[in-house]
């Protein structure tokens, strides 16, 4: 059977952090956007996704994950990443998605930027 | 929308139209709801049969996207392209498209008016533009992922031999790329004979551990539950050695089969598992080559510490012994040991095997019997201790044929025993020629054995001739033997000749009997002639 996608939320300094382990794909992308949808509904605008537990991002999820960086545009919210391999850095820098949304090292280094 | 929500202008919808458009089409749609009494709308625009939400004002859970069916079992309003949802009020019961609250009954038609409607036509015209643009655009990047990952994973490749660390590589990249939902390495298992493939990493999901191939294609449960499989092979040489399987290419809306383009994507990647399969084997080889050589030498160097490094000097007699392995490392063994009292033991074992095994149990013998000489004579009792030692210490299927002769030099009286060796022999200065036999068996075959031992007397001129199989046994290219009438003619031809002078004489000969083929086993003599 296929593996799918497991996701953590906390509230770290008024950032929703959530953590990902998994392959980030269609079933993947839409269950971090399900969560991104309802992290909005509770007023959160600030998001950072942490990619400790993912090695792998195909294009749909990519694709999913622009949509979500959209939103927080549109509500004037912010997204960012952190704990991304080298493999997923360099794609999301290709893809464009490093010009629209933060790419941080580590919780931490996120966390001082984007904290209140 | 609240009741107190007033009806937007036409004049305030332009002056509020933003560069996006959204401004535009959220007034648009506060318009119509204002005009039809509507608690919210959602415009919808149709790509690749589904209807996906482009914006929404008011209440009501418009879902992201809608199939056509559960569309139009909400009647919607179409336009060109898309349609409109409307909600009069949330409700909690559920509906087809999945958990929303919607209104099945919109306003009649004529609440969207001509300007309106052709309006909201032209933002889904500009919304399926945009899509457009987006989604070539993203294709166009997403070529230069493809790019960058056939550059990591050639780089993945030289930079490491870890298998397990390129096959992971490979693998990865393939899911992503190919928007796969599961991906498989086999490999050709060497040592089966009937073309089994092993696996050798998987990821995104169950894998066969292992299938047999027939016909050069991978069994359709190969990835259990999987709907469409796409497989390559992997060859180096035009030989197969393994399979790159990838299952299901996800879309947007689901799964499905892969197209040429990706198989190709895919044959450039098993490309590059066969260069690193390569690349491993050959290191592997390389590291075991070097391994065996180092042993080699270890086991050279070890066996070549306890062998005589010369000839100790006994009032009375002459001494000469000579040894040449097969290969690096032999199984032969000899040692001149004199004693405090003067006496000389003389040892000549053969160990089954060659190589390290051989030379450790020469090792071992070496040491057992130093020590057991401490405190027995040259005898029975001292070869049943040395059999029990190397019996309980060595495999099953090693022993040493051994023979050892302890010479009391004033009275040239010999004592031994051999046990399962050649026949020693002693050519007397009256051309008479005495065997010396086997007493029992080699040492380390049996448990508890007894053995029975000798003695004899060496007279002045007498020639003591002990010797390994290597010599006897030395093939001719017909496959006959030197056999130990032919020694035995030459050390009496020989006989009175300097020690060193036999031995070189014993090897030429051997060595023309074999007729330039290679040495088969080890070669051992040791020679002792009474002179005084």
């Amino acid at each position: 059977m296929t593996e799918s996608l497991k996701l953590e939320i906390e509230r770290r300094d008024g950032v929703a952090v959530v953590y990902t382990e998994g392959y980030i794909n269609n079933l993947g992308g839409e269950e971090i956007a399900r969560v991104a949808d309802t992290l909005i509904k509770d007023g959160h605008k600030v998001l950072l996704l942490n990619l400790r537990g993912t090695k792998i991002v195909n294009s749909i999820g990519i694709s999913i994950l622009i949509e979500i960086i959209e939103k927080m545009i549109e509500i004037e919210g912010r997204l960012a990443f952190c704990n991304l391999t080298p493999t997923i850095e360099k794609t999301f820098q290709i893809m464009g998605l490093a010009q629209y949304a933060g790419i941080f090292a580590d919780e931490p280094a996120a966390l001082a930027e984007l904290a209140n | 929308m609240d009741a107190g929500t007033q009806e937007p202008t036409w004049a305030s919808l332009l002056a509020g139209a933003d560069a996006d458009g959204i401004g535009l089409t959220s007034g648009l749609l506060e318009r119509w709801c204002c005009s039809a009494g509507l608690q919210g709308a959602a415009l919808y625009v149709e790509v690749e049969g589904l209807f996906e939400r482009e914006h929404s004002c008011g209440e009501g859970n418009f879902p992201r996207s809608l199939s056509s069916e559960a569309a139009a079992e909400l009647s919607p309003l179409r336009l060109p392209g898309g349609l409109l949802m409307s909600a009069r009020q949330a409700v909690s019961q559920e509906a087809s498209s999945g958990g929303m609250a919607l209104d099945p009954k919109p306003q009649p038609s004529a609440a969207l008016d001509g300007p309106l409607e052709v309006l909201l036509a032209m933002v889904v015209r500009n919304a399926l533009l945009e899509r457009r643009l987006k989604k070539s655009r993203f294709a166009a990047m997403h070529r230069n992922v493809e790019q960058q990952a056939l550059y990591d994973v050639g780089l993945a490749i030289t930079s490491t031999l870890d298998l397990e660390e390129t096959s992971e590589a490979i693998l990865a990249w393939a899911l992503s790329l190919l928007d796969a939902r599961r991906s498989a390495l086999y490999l050709l298992d060497g040592d089966s004979v009937d073309r089994c493939y092993r696996l050798t990493h998987a990821l995104g999901g169950d894998a066969r551990p292992e299938f047999t191939c027939v016909d050069d294609a991978v069994p359709e449960d190969v990835l259990p539950g999987a709907a469409h499989l796409l497989a390559v092979r992997i060859e180096i040489e035009s030989v197969p050695r393994g399979f790159l399987v990838v299952a299901d290419k996800e879309s947007r809306y689901g799964v499905g089969p892969f197209g040429e383009a990706d198989r190709a994507t895919l044959e450039l990647f098993a490309n590059q598992a066969a260069i690193a399969l390569e690349n491993a084997r050959l290191h592997r080889q390389a590291l075991q080559e070097e391994r065996m050589q180092r042993e080699m030498e270890l086991a050279a160097e070890t066996q070549n510490k306890l062998l005589p490094k010369g000839v100790p000097t006994v009032e009375g007699f002459e001494l000469a012994g000579w040894n040449r392995p097969a290969r690096e490392v032999g199984g032969d063994y000899y040692d001149l040991l004199p004693r405090d009292d003067g006496r000389l033991v003389v040892t000549l074992g053969d160990v089954t095997g060659k190589g390290m095994p051989a030379a450790l149990m020469v090792s071992n013998l070496h040491s057992a019997l130093r020590l057991s000489l401490d405190h027995h004579e040259v005898g029975p009792e001292l070869f049943a201790g040395l059999n029990r030692h190397i019996h309980e210490s060595s495999p099953a299927n090693k022993f040493i044929t051994l023979l050892v002769a302890q010479l009391d030099p004033p009275t040239g009286h010999v004592r031994y025993v051999n046990a399962g060796h050649n026949p020693a022999v002693v050519l007397g200065a009256d051309g008479s020629v005495r065997e010396l036999p086997s007493g029992g068996p080699p040492i380390g075959l049996l448990p508890g054995v007894s053995y029975q031992g000798d003695e004899f007397n060496l007279e002045v001129d007498d020639l003591f001739c002990i010797y390994s199989d290597g010599i006897t046994e030395c093939a001719a290219r017909d496959g006959e033997e030197y056999e130990l009438e032919r020694l035995v003619a030459l050390l009496q031809e020989h006989r009175t000749a300097p020690l060193p002078e036999i031995i070189a004489v014993i090897d030429q000969a051997t060595s023309e009997f074999a007729d330039g083929q290679p040495q088969g086993d080890d070669q051992t003599v040791v020679l002792l002639r009474r002179v005084g």
